[in-house]
């Protein structure tokens, strides 16, 4: 026990002495919420669209109000009326534009004679995203017109469905969400900076010959330096998570039962020992720094796209669920979601709590095996 | 403690391409201090870290206080204190922090540590830097610190592979009195690898001379010498006699081996130069002559070295990069 102590002790005594260490890792998830907090938000703004109107027509004035209406209540799109044809397909390709709406001579002739009227809609559909959205703005406005220029008996009308989101939760901001999602990832980057790289610093300074050569066992060593990472990245989500809700003015001390905040900690805790033990996996062998570098880009893209934070699990392809599904990120986002928006209980994050620590049990036994004790 | 601190037998190990250690047997009795001599990648840290348990041997076995290197590692290094040829203290921690933790990574009590701490540091001149961060030493004060932790734990073997490279002269006459210090005090078996000459004549009871990971001579320093044809050199410069008559009277002198003439300088081999010069001097003056010069070229380690090995001892062989991964990583594979 004492030498296991020992490690921990040296371990964490070296990372307090490199202060800035400790603030760029309580930082760098802060910045990471107010930049995926803007440019991530739930729906696209202001996507320019150009608007060339070749009829002239009193239909295509209509047509064109009312896609300016569009544009005033919903802020989606931005209308650049443009003369000529030509000029709005180049400002297309040239990406000026995300899309183009020609509206050809004789549309409102068309019209009157109640024959196929059609109006042109050139997509950068390079841009998947941002073309679907102009697509759904744009068909908003054409369902106006169709129902405007064609009057439709309707008998059934009294029985229209309508459709009224009922929310179940408080409101909550896009950055708010967020907040699962900045807390893993300050236990990712976390993991990643202390544990296992300590390990791969040492060997690569040739430190660690100086422990090696002692009585110190593969479990002392490994679970010492667990340990004190264990420790130091706690702490540290701990505090991203109360700045991160100051910042997005998330109220945690009123959402938060003294249980529900207990059990957060515990998700906070198994998660990194889970990473923690995944690391020593994953970095066991490795002896140069700059190795750690190349993967830790990769794993924490990986890993965080994959676990929820930003975009439901749902929707992902099959295989790309499968891959969520053993992602203990995934876990801990949909726990710490839970917990923090949901106030619920053990009863909703159980499951998260069982695989979150087998996942820390299995991988902390396989790091303490595969540790080489020899150089 | 059994009667030989270190054994080895028929010990080899292989690395793709490169045979480390080739053969190697020998046995160094409890309680002396013995050298491992040989040029840049002769294989002697490859032995040390075998002996050191930090690295399997292909084949052979080694015993380190009686225990087996690779079945018995554990307690091998329980009763071993090494000094590694890297400096190995991490420089965020301070002196005493050093040694504090390194004790306890052997389970020493508080007391205990407290106690041989401050006579460590004490003995190596860090009492009063003790609270600094390692980064702030030197070299030579980063390396004393390295042999206190190296003893902290009271080894009864203490091994260091080449404690004095990168150090300027004087820090390494510091070193030198330090283990001198320690072996007179504790009763210490020490196994040093090194490649100056002077540190291993002035410390050594025992030399081997190891060369592609050979032992091609092993003996004490004196033995050594002793077993190579070259001897000690005196030239003497002479006037107001006849030089030839001088030259064959020195011939006649007992432990003289021979006597060549050159211009007026009398140039004699002998088995122990500094004995037999007022020897010669007496002789000559008795002749009548008159010695205006004595100059003594004693033989030394390196003419010892170079006998054996064909080569001095500081040149460097070229040293194997990985082609994948570059300068920084395979040290394992440094010889």
């Amino acid at each position: 026990m004492n030498r296991f102590l020992a490690i921990f002790e040296r371990d964490v005594r070296k990372f307090v002495r490199n202060p800035i260490v400790v603030m760029v890792s309580i930082l760098m998830p802060l910045v990471y919420l107010v930049i995926i907090g803007n440019s991530m938000q739930g729906e696209l703004k202001r996507l320019p669209i150009a608007l060339v109107d070749m009829d002239k027509g009193p239909e295509a004035i209509r047509l064109t109000a009312l896609v300016r209406t569009i544009e005033s209540s919903t802020g989606s799109i931005r209308l650049f009326e443009t003369p000529d044809e030509s000029l709005a397909m180049q400002g297309v390709r040239d990406g000026l534009y995300k899309a183009a709406l020609v509206i050809p001579p004789g549309f409102s002739r068309d019209i009157s004679r109640r024959s196929a009227a059609q109006a042109g809609l050139f997509l950068d559909n390079a841009e998947t995203v941002s073309s679907a959205t102009i697509q759904s703005a744009l068909a908003k406005a054409f369902a106006g017109f169709g129902a405007e220029t064609v009057k439709i008996r309707n008998e059934r009308a009294g029985l229209a469905i309508e459709m009224r989101p009922i929310e179940l939760y408080p409101k909550f901001d896009y950055d708010q969400t967020l907040i699962p999602g900045v807390v893993i990832m300050a236990i990712f980057l976390g993991a990643m900076m202390t544990g296992a790289f300590n390990l791969v610093m040492d060997r690569f300074l040739g430190v660690d010959e100086s422990y090696l050569l002692t009585p110190l066992t593969k479990r002392d060593i490994v679970m010492g330096l667990v340990a004190s990472g264990l420790i130091i990245t706690t702490i540290i989500a701990v505090i991203v998570l109360f700045f991160s809700s100051l910042i997005s003015g998330l109220r945690l001390w009123e959402l938060l039962s003294p249980g529900s905040a207990a059990l957060t900690l515990v998700v906070i805790i198994l998660s990194t020992l889970g990473l923690q033990g995944m690391m020593f996996i994953i970095m066991g062998r490795i002896n140069h720094p700059r190795i750690v570098g190349v993967l830790g880009g990769f794993l924490n893209v990986i890993f965080f796209f994959t676990s929820g934070a930003v975009y439901p699990v749902e929707s992902f392809p099959p295989w790309l669920r499968s891959f969520a599904s053993v992602n203990p990120e995934s876990y801990s986002v949909h726990a710490l979601r839970a917990l923090l928006f949901k106030g619920a209980g053990f009863s909703a994050v159980g499951g998260d709590i069982i695989f979150l620590a087998s996942f820390s049990v299995v991988t902390v036994a396989v790091g303490i095996m595969l540790f080489k004790r020899t150089l | 403690m059994p009667p030989y601190a270190i054994e080895i037998n028929e010990l080899r190990k292989v690395y793709p391409g490169v045979v480390a250690v080739d053969g190697v047997s020998m046995s160094i009795p409890a309680g002396e201090c013995f050298g491992l001599l040989g040029p840049n990648g002769a294989g002697k840290t490859t032995l040390i870290r075998i002996l050191t348990t930090l690295i399997k041997p292909t084949s052979g076995s080694a015993a380190v206080g009686g225990y087996d290197v690779v079945r018995e590692s554990a307690r091998v290094r329980e009763i071993i204190g090494v000094i590694p040829q890297a400096m190995t203290s991490d420089l965020d921690l301070t002196g005493f922090e050093i040694l504090d933790i390194h004790a306890r990574f052997f389970g020493m009590k508080k007391k205990e540590r407290a106690g041989r701490i401050a006579e460590l540091l004490h003995l190596v001149g860090l009492q009063d830097r003790a609270g600094d961060l390692v980064a702030t030493y030197s070299g030579g004060m980063r390396r004393r610190l390295e042999i206190a932790r190296g003893l902290v734990h009271k080894p009864s073997i203490l091994i260091l592979d080449e404690p004095t490279i990168g150090l300027d002269p004087q820090s390494r006459h510091v070193v030198w009195d330090l283990l001198e210090k320690f072996m007179a005090t504790d009763l210490l078996t020490i196994l040093l690898t090194t490649h100056y000459m002077e540190e291993a004549e002035s410390l050594c009871d025992k030399v081997a001379i190891i060369d592609y990971g050979k032992i091609v001579a092993l003996d004490t320093v004196d033995g050594l010498k002793k077993q190579i044809p070259e001897k000690d050199v005196v030239e003497l410069t002479v006037s107001g006699y006849d030089l030839q008559a001088a030259a064959s009277s020195v011939r006649t002198i007992n432990n003289v081996t021979s006597c060549a003439l050159t211009g007026d300088t009398l140039i004699v081999s002998a088995d122990n130069g500094a004995e037999i010069i007022p020897v010669l001097v007496d002789a000559l003056k008795r002749l009548g002559a008159l010695v205006r010069r004595v100059t003594l070229k004693e033989q030394t380690l390196e003419d010892v070295f170079i006998h054996f090995t064909g080569r001095p001892i500081r040149e460097e062989e070229a040293k194997k990069v990985s082609f994948l991964l570059g300068a920084g990583v395979p040290t394992k594979l440094s010889r």
